[in-house]
């Protein structure tokens, strides 16, 4: 278990890598497939984050699992605010910025948000489910993707509080350049692959 | 001159602690989509589409709660619309996660299924697992249409509650009571009531409990204000039983009473709509409202709820996977039993409950596998069950309090007991049932009923407070009042500063020819709580019983002050007066008693024995 573990994160840190290769490449690949911001510009999460960890937010406006979790993502993202660069992502290429632009006044975010309708994030990602977190340290390379906490258990059922805090825990990591106990655990929400 | 006293008492109370009541409520969007069509419906091998095989499941099952407006947080009315959620309703319908509806399937039917046929369920996954693809649009059936305003039309009443709840981004679940003070002006009888809890996304379910005596109010920080907390507990100043389970939950449209079933309410009754909430990430603003409909029809029927409780032994070890709790309640009259509503809180797991009737033969009444306090519902039979005399009532509640039951309040796990937060436990069962086959002459059956109830009570725990109080508020009403002292006694040694219980007393002495030891029952009650109209209009009685009628009437005047409009006390107040020779005062009351009840036959035999004494 242990050594095919190894393994995994290995081959794991190599895909990271070859993506950021693929996002690093010329603008006009990124319009093509990558994500953009708010204007409609192409955006690189990682060209602005210079020496912080980089940490993605992928979330559904009709995900209500999501949006019960922005006040948890806005503490976090506060707590870290000088030394982790924090970014919502939308997956669901429905999506208008103006659309965006109001569930982030009414959920009262202060994050910058993107939209990603090719799902290039997503796939540089490997998240599932919104809501699922990216944790990816200083050097770019994705040391956790999943669940922000285990608040949920499944659809029908929450805890009053989470008792494990894998994004916390993952962020901890990534700013000790350590690497995290868990750097994969599957969310509960709603599934991305149903907006393909 | 001989004006006789009014010795009306405030006695029969029966306090009820009670978690939620409500009403099952059909489901009626009247679609008339059939499932499956008979023809062309997918066969195991060939392909499944969404307009054919899928449309006619969503639209019947899932549409009524996923609309704009409704409880689904995304509506669920296109292709489009099913196609984004489609692996994640898959998972939800195969887990019976979703439609929401707990009980296993048994032999007595519920009205208004929400189960999905296994079938559907495998026809969802092979959809999904095919591709989700759309199929033929000349094969869907038309959309369901859904009104966003009132169901049975424009209710008779509607009340907005005064003040909202701004409820909270973040945090555990909230409970709120909003307080509905009718504004009639006699007494009215409620056949069907609807209710719009607020913004249904983030309301759970509610539940009305009726409030005869304002019991309530007092926990209002100012007057509209509402309370919070999860349990209330209700007073009732006479035998009052409570009937009607009025209970909203996502998906629920409201239903007309059958005929003879109308719910009383009269002037100054409260409805409490207690709410169940949960935060949404942003703050929400809830401002429930209540449609009221009514008939001329006063009820012929009296159906009543019997709360089956056994709070006592929960005490749950901390880790311990199943604590089951049994009881077995003995019915001593035939009823009609109408609808089933379980209760228990973040531990409860499996929930079941049986009747065994006296032939032997057993019936599932209700078996809930995998109890979620979310979707708690009423459940109305489709048919009523006949239950006869002698028939044992069995619940049995399984209870995990380990830290593997990810709804467990308490990270570690700690030891739990019966209360009224979300934190602590409970073990209730409420039962609808309809007296039937009685002998009017031998008295109420819902006596025999809380009787039976309250005597078992007793015998399962000697320091059940509510449990000997009503004991005794049966006693007394079957006029049985030494026993029934007895029992309200044994009530004030568990609470001997309980207000209604020193009323009661109070009441049952100066009913037994004590006015002098009343006296010091009801000063008791009034310590306690002040403003206490039963105790100070007793006390009243109490006194002018004794022949200090100065006392009697410094205390009917005191009353007044708290319910101006009561034609006894002001009544009372003017006898007291006329005893006292002061008959000017006292023909000014005995009027203001006859404008507020013009009926009042003391009022008027003592207005007509003045006005002889004055002429002669």
């Amino acid at each position: 278990m242990r050594s095919g573990r190894s393994a995994f994160r290995a081959n794991r840190l190599l895909l990271a890598g070859m993506l950021l290769v693929c996002l690093l490449a010329p603008e006009v690949a990124l319009s093509q497939q990558g994500a953009f911001d708010l204007d409609g510009k192409p955006a690189n999460p990682f060209d602005a984050a210079s020496g912080k960890i980089v940490v993605l937010v992928f979330i559904r406006r009709d995900c209500p699992v999501s949006s019960r979790y922005a006040p948890v993502i806005q503490q976090i993202s506060a707590q870290h605010e000088r030394d982790a660069s924090f970014w919502l992502v939308f997956p669901d290429k429905a999506e208008t910025p103006q659309t965006i632009h109001n569930y982030l006044r009414e959920y009262a975010y202060r994050l910058p948000a993107l939209r990603d309708p090719e799902h290039a994030l997503v796939k540089l990602a490997q998240v599932q489910i919104t809501p699922e977190v990216a944790v990816f340290n200083r050097s770019h390379q994705l040391l956790y993707d999943g669940r922000i906490d285990n608040w949920y258990r499944d659809l029908g059922r929450s805890r009053p509080a989470p008792t494990t805090h894998e994004l916390a825990d993952a962020i901890q990591a990534a700013l000790g350049d350590k690497i995290p106990a868990a750097h994969q655990v599957r969310g509960v929400g709603c599934y991305i692959s149903d907006l393909e | 001159m001989n004006s006789s006293l009014q010795t009306l008492t405030w006695s029969l109370s029966l306090i009820a602690a009670t978690g939620a009541m409500g009403a099952g409520f059909a489901k009626s969007h009247g679609l008339s989509t059939s499932v499956f069509s008979t023809s062309r419906s997918a066969t195991a091998d060939s392909p499944v589409t969404f307009t054919r095989d899928i449309a006619p499941i969503i639209f019947h099952s899932c549409s009524s709660c996923h609309h704009p407006g409704e409880a689904g947080p995304f509506p669920l009315l296109t292709y489009s619309d099913v196609k984004k959620h489609a692996r994640q309703i898959s998972d939800v319908t195969q887990a019976r996660t979703m439609p929401p509806w707990l009980p296993e399937p048994q032999k007595l039917k519920f009205a208004d299924e929400l189960r999905l046929p296994n079938e559907q369920i495998d026809l969802i996954q092979r959809w999904v697992a095919q591709g989700a693809v759309e199929g033929d649009s000349a094969d869907l059936p038309p959309q369901p249409k859904f009104t966003q305003d009132w169901r049975l039309g424009t209710p008779d009443l509607i009340l907005t509650a005064q003040k909202p709840l701004i409820l909270p981004p973040e945090g555990t679940d909230t409970y709120w009571n909003f307080i509905f003070r009718l504004p009639i002006e006699q007494t009215r009888w409620m056949k069907a009531i609807e209710i719009h809890p607020g913004d249904k996304r983030y309301v759970h379910h509610a539940n009305i409990l009726v409030d005869r005596s304002a019991s309530s109010r007092q926990r209002e920080a100012e007057p509209g204000a509402g309370f919070g907390g999860m349990e209330i507990r209700i007073e009732s100043q006479v035998f009052d039983p409570d009937s009607h389970l009025l209970f909203w939950k996502p998906g629920t449209v409201p239903y007309l009473e059958p005929d003879g079933m109308a719910l009383r309410l009269d002037k100054g009754t409260d409805l409490i709509l207690n709410t169940h909430m949960q935060p949404s990430g942003k703050p929400e603003i809830i401002q429930p409202s209540i449609g009221l409909y009514f008939t001329p029809q006063p009820a012929t029927k009296l159906p009543m709820l019997l709360q089956l409780e056994d709070d006592v032994k929960l005490d749950i070890p901390p880790g311990q996977r199943d604590f089951q709790i049994t009881d077995q309640f003995v019915l001593p009259v035939d009823v009609d039993l109408l609808a089933i509503y379980p209760h228990a809180h973040y531990l409860g797991k499996d929930i079941q409950a049986s009747a065994t009737l006296p032939d032997g033969s057993k019936k599932m009444l209700i078996h809930i596998p995998l109890w979620n306090l979310s979707w708690q519902a009423v459940y109305r039979y489709a048919e009523p069950v006949f239950l006869p005399k002698g028939t044992t009532v069995a619940l049995s509640y399984v209870y995990d309090n380990s830290a593997d039951n990810p709804l467990n309040p308490n990270h570690p796990p700690v030891r739990v007991r019966a209360g009224n937060r979300s934190s602590d436990e409970m073990c209730h069962l409420w039962l609808q049932v309809l007296p039937i086959h009685y002998d009017a002459a031998q008295g109420d059956p819902r006596m025999l009923l809380q009787e039976a109830l309250a005597r078992h009570n007793i015998e399962k725990d000697p320091s059940d407070f509510e449990a000997h109080y009503n004991l005794a508020a049966m006693l007394q009403a079957a006029s049985k009042l030494d026993d029934a002292m007895r029992e309200y006694e044994a009530a004030l040694r568990l609470r001997p500063n309980d207000a209604a219980a020193n009323n009661a007393m109070g009441a049952a002495l100066l009913a037994s020819g004590q006015p002098g030891k009343a006296v010091a029952y009801l000063s008791q009650a009034l310590t306690t709580r002040p403003d206490y109209f039963p105790a100070r209009y007793n006390l009243g009685n109490a006194l002018a019983a004794q022949d200090d009628f100065a006392g009697a009437a410094e205390q009917f005047r005191l009353a007044l002050q708290l319910q101006p409009d009561d034609a006894d006390a002001e009544a009372n107040l003017g006898s007291a007066l006329a005893e006292m020779g002061r008959f000017s005062e006292a023909k000014g009351h005995f009027e203001h008693a006859l404008q507020l009840n013009p009926n009042h036959a003391l009022a008027r035999e003592n207005l007509q024995a003045l006005q002889r004494a004055t002429s002669q």
